[in-house]
């Protein structure tokens, strides 16, 4: 089947994209591997101070209803197999698709975060309780811990809270060759204070006014209670670890140990019962189909991980290959749509169809201000990675 | 298992199916995932691993682990977390003897 | 750690992964083609990162200089039967 346009990933970038292109008169194809549009969007709830709750699952709503309304044509429950030049897209249900040009929008993973017994059943990602939580309405667990403090898994513990889930605590991951800062509380609290101005709930609220300042931060680490800090009927625990997770068919209980401001064991070990871990290592653009469409990549550690490189257009070092979203960065979902409708003017621009080119620059300049007005933001220099970015693309243009 | 009266989000509705997970009968709500409606009857065990025989279940919860991955109606690693479940449904633990591709 | 499992598909515990390094495989590949780890069903996408720190903690290289793994096609399984379905049309 041939289209102008196919794009992968039919979350908030992808669909921000198609019906931008659509609208403009681009045919459009948009791939996703779930059975509904939205993507990471379908679970997120926060309180947002300037304009109330956000639901996510009503803004997915709400892009759904346009691209029917467009008649984008839609390839759920679809994996993509494989991507060939100039481009033919395989899916798995064998049918393959032919763009002019394609739009990657394949978002981000969870990075893993390994602790001894962390394959049983009732231990999953904190996306996975999210979902579960604001998405399918199913409780993840009658007594869970989270393991990894950081504003997504600050923000889903307070969800837990809200759908009357019992949540016993939130506590470091055991040091490891994989725990990086997520263990070491000295470095995780200065991590934590970059969040100050974005804070969108009690738990962060909380963090922001005590640790702006080096001396505090050092203070409320030496000092920390061990029965941690009860915020929003949560204790948080920034000197005690997970160091196991016990149990014979499902987990049964977690093992706590006491560290100190480096994280490492110092203390005796305690037992809590509990019979769901939710486990937060944060998240990495997940860059494999334009890693296999050839695109060059970089490893930018203010961006999440490695990234195509990309233009302010959004355009690859493959001819004919855009990308847009979590896949160019970790950030919110309102950068991933107004990155998502830059990208659509972009291509409608490419193939004829735009009538005013001055529609681009106002895109992109919305892209710069949903980037500043992040509610809720995960690495706090992604400006100066997306600066980066721009650097290694001139420096390659000029090869 | 499941959250009823919800203090932000809509309540959710829809009809009740009946499926089957290894040879007993479970209510599922119309159009949720394998995933969700087996924890909302507190099963957790999705299939058991190749070498060691370990159980396994849900993790990353959007498609990208393939740890939740059962045999449905026949058809081997079929993503638990990402397929709906439909009326009547059969749905077995993936073991060692399920084939692989 | 020794005995957690790094590779959930294929089961390969963390020790496994850092003895592979020990004895020479200091790339993604070789660390894949020794231990297995990475070559499961879900294609490395949960362990991928993982291997990356194991690599960069024990031979001390910066997460740019570790070599990266091939990407290539099939990106998800697909049937054999699905493909040959498609050749058709």
């Amino acid at each position: 089947m041939n289209f102008d346009l196919v794009i992968i990933g039919a979350g908030p970038a992808g669909m921000s994209a198609a019906i931008k292109a659509a609208e403009n008169g681009v045919s459009v194809a948009i791939i996703d591997e779930n059975p509904e549009v939205g993507g990471k969007l379908l679970g997120q709830l926060y309180k947002d101070s300037k304009s109330g709750w956000w639901i996510g699952q009503k803004i997915a709503d709400e892009l759904g209803k346009k691209l029917t309304d467009l008649n984008i044509a839609f390839f759920l429950e679809e994996q993509v197999c494989g991507i060939f030049p100039r481009w033919e897209v395989l899916l798995s249900s064998g049918e393959r698709l032919h763009g002019k040009y394609i739009i990657i929008a394949t978002g981000a993973a969870e990075k893993a975060l390994p602790i001894p017994g962390w394959t049983l059943p009732g231990v999953m990602a904190i996306g996975a309780a999210q979902m579960l939580t604001n998405y399918h309405r199913v409780k993840p667990g009658e007594k869970i811990a989270i393991i990894g403090i950081d504003p997504l898994s600050l923000t889903i513990a307070y969800d837990m809270r809200l759908a009357g889930i019992h949540v016993v605590g939130i506590y470091l991951p055991k040091k490891s060759e994989f725990s990086h800062m997520k263990a070491e509380p000295k470095q995780l609290i200065s991590y934590l204070s970059n969040f100050v101005h974005v804070l969108p709930n009690p738990f962060l609220k909380l963090f922001g006014k005590m640790l702006k300042y080096p001396v505090i931060q050092n203070l409320a680490i030496t000092y920390y209670p061990s029965f941690g800090i009860k915020v929003f009927g949560v204790p948080l625990h920034i000197r005690k670890a997970v160091v196991e997770i016990v149990g014979e068919n499902q987990v049964d209980a977690i093992k706590v140990e006491k560290v100190d401001k480096n994280g490492s064991a110092n203390g005796k070990m305690e037992e809590v019962t509990v019979d769901c871990v939710c486990i937060s290592g944060g998240l990495y653009p997940l860059g494999e189909i334009a890693r296999v469409a050839g695109c060059e990549f970089a490893y930018l550690e203010e961006v999440g991980g490695y990234v195509p490189l990309h233009n302010e257009n959004l355009e690859t070092t493959q001819a004919g290959i855009f990308t847009a979203g979590n896949i160019t960065g970790i950030e919110g979902a309102n950068v991933a749509i107004e990155q998502g409708n830059l990208v659509g003017l972009v291509i409608s621009d490419r193939l004829g169809l735009l009538k005013n080119s001055k529609e681009i620059i106002k895109a992109k300049k919305k892209v710069l201000l949903a980037r500043e007005e992040a509610v809720i933001s995960f690495q706090p220099q992604i400006e100066i990675g997306k600066e980066k970015i721009a650097e290694l693309w001139n420096k390659r243009m000029n090869e | 298992m499941r959250i009823s009266n919800h203090p932000v989000l809509e309540n959710t509705a829809g009809d009740e199916i009946e499926f089957t997970f290894d040879g007993k009968k479970y209510l599922a709500k119309q159009g949720e995932t394998i995933a969700a409606a087996l924890l909302a009857h507190n099963i957790r065990i999705l299939r058991y691993s190749m070498k060691e025989k370990r159980p396994r279940g849900i993790y990353c919860g959007i498609g990208h682990c393939y740890e939740c991955r059962v045999l449905l109606d026949g058809q081997v690693s079929v993503r638990a977390c990402l397929t709906r479940v439909r009326d009547n449904m059969t749905i077995v633990s993936e073991r060692e003897d399920s084939n692989e591709f | 750690m020794q005995n957690t499992i790094v590779c959930r598909c294929e089961e390969v515990k963390l020790g496994e992964i850092i003895s592979s390094i020990e004895s020479g495989a200091t790339t993604l590949r070789a660390i894949k083609v020794v231990t297995r780890a990475g070559m499961g069903i879900c294609q490395g996408r949960t362990c991928r990162p993982l291997i990356e720190d194991c690599l960069s903690k024990t031979i001390k290289q910066d997460s740019n200089d570790v070599q990266q793994l091939n990407f290539g096609n099939p990106i998800r399984p697909i049937r054999l039967s699905e493909l040959a379905n498609t050749r058709k049309g």
